[in-house]
């Protein structure tokens, strides 16, 4: 098998395991719409 | 002379409208991210531009970009007003369509170019000093690099260096100018001190739909002809921007600890990005590579500007720089004769050389870019004035500068 194909298969892998392993969604986790004071700018990174 | 095929030419004003329809999409998908006494202004900076750049293209834009080369560095008059650019076929650059389909088809190139960079001034420029920066910019940065890129006798063209569908062209350029913008133009009022969210996620969410579907065009179109490599090249870029939108999701979710939407959504566009220098060159299998790396360089890069406090207001360079400039490399790294012969094998297939020529490329694209930018600003600022007034800046730039809102209450 290509080498590249199987570093594809590693890299999702590596995404599903992510997913598991990451936190689930929680009230405490939840961003209210109006951000605190001296809140950092909106991203899309975030 | 080559004749005219009915297949190739209806792919290629297909993807001219493909490409054209990413112009409007841009403009939601930066209209969402702003707030609400800016989408107008926003939105305008695409939609102006794309009647502007059109006009443009035709009268002196096409033919600095593509026609007979002048020492490999900008295009004769030749072509001025479209002057002898037809229906037959221009056998340079593609033997089997009009020449005029595939003028318009670079014309949507033009377009949404300077588009992009609107991203990082969102929110504080004036608009008469968009317009003129526009218009100096598609001239002046634009129409050369696309020349020395993709033109026959282009100079870096003629290094051996590979740029598909704009990777270096378009995002590059855009996306280093965008930080040079946000660098001259300076910080929104209130940035970092108050809230900047994203007056309406769900536009956004629109907009990169419409971006997703238009790289089509603007990818497999790139091949500029209906067949095998087109194909090649969509699959691709299909499976970079869905590669990169799981990348970047999963990036904010650990770091932010819940998955985001606008992160899927700028992930997609980050592997959109990433691809499209390499799509024509690469097989599937470095296609999601590439995408992974996209997603996650772009995520590190969006992070990194805003912890350095440079007021990039849509991530312009985060994405679209930073993307471009990971997808020129990983063309040199993932390139294969096996799939388009007339390209060039990469580092992975025996010739590390092309890395090399990618990186000159993106170098000495990415400074005359953001040198031809920062004086373009520093002309027009000293002239007519670049940023709005605090006043019309905390009025917003709808009311400000259009007269106009988007949202009756």
């Amino acid at each position: 098998m290509d080498v590249l194909i199987i570093v594809s298969l590693v890299l999702f892998a590596l995404l599903l395991i992510a997913w598991v392993a990451a936190p689930t969604g929680s009230v405490a986790h939840a961003k209210t719409e109006e951000a605190p004071s001296g809140a950092a700018p909106a991203s899309s990174a975030q | 002379m080559d004749a005219i095929n009915g297949a190739d030419t209806a792919w290629i004003m297909v993807s001219a409208a493909l490409v054209m329809l990413m112009t409007p999409g841009l403009a939601l998908f930066y209209g969402g991210m702003v707030r609400e006494k800016n989408v107008l202004s926003t939105i305008m900076h695409s939609f102006f531009i794309l009647a502007l750049v059109s006009v443009q293209w035709a009268l002196w834009g096409y033919t600095l970009a593509f026609g007979p080369s002048q020492g490999g560095i900008i295009g004769g008059l030749n072509w001025i007003g479209l002057n002898g650019v037809g229906l037959e076929p221009n056998t340079d650059y593609a033997g089997t369509i009009p020449h005029q389909a595939f003028m318009i088809y670079q014309m949507m190139f033009a377009v949404i170019t300077p588009a992009l960079i609107s991203g990082a001034f969102a929110e504080r420029k004036r608009f008469k000093a968009f317009v003129i920066f526009s218009l100096l910019w598609a001239t002046l940065v634009y129409a050369p690099v696309a020349h020395w890129v993709w033109a026959v006798g282009g100079w870096i063209r003629g290094l051996g260096a590979l740029d598909f569908a704009g990777g270096t062209v378009v995002h590059i350029t855009s996306g280093v100018s965008a930080l040079v913008c946000a660098l001259v133009l300076g910080k929104r009022l209130g940035y970092g001190k108050e809230p900047m969210q994203p007056h309406n996620a769900t536009l956004t969410i629109l907009g990169t739909a419409l971006l997703w579907f238009g790289w089509f065009g603007f990818n497999a179109g790139s091949a500029l002809g209906s067949g095998g490599l087109a194909v090649s090249a969509f699959v691709t870029t299909h499976l970079a921007a869905a590669m990169a939108a799981l990348t970047w999701m999963t990036a904010s979710w650990i770091r932010h600890k819940q998955p985001s939407v606008l992160g899927a959504a700028a992930g997609a566009v980050a592997g959109l990005v990433g691809i499209t220098p390499a799509a024509g060159f690469v097989t599937p299998s470095s296609a999601l590579i590439i995408g992974f790396l996209a997603g996650l360089g772009c995520f590190i890069a969006v992070e990194m500007v805003v912890r350095g406090r440079v007021d990039d207001s849509l991530d312009v360079f985060g994405v679209h720089g930073v993307g471009g400039i990971i997808g020129a490399i990983a063309t040199g790294i993932f390139a294969t004769k096996t799939v388009n012969p007339a390209g060039a094998d990469g580092m992975l297939y025996g010739n590390p050389g092309l890395v090399v020529t990618q990186i000159i490329a993106v170098v000495v694209v990415a400074l005359y870019a953001a040198g031809v930018t920062f004086v373009l600003l520093k002309i027009i600022d000293a002239t007519i004035g670049i940023r709005v007034t605090s006043e019309e800046e905390t009025l917003g730039l709808d009311a400000s500068q259009h007269g106009e809102v988007a949202y009756q209450s």
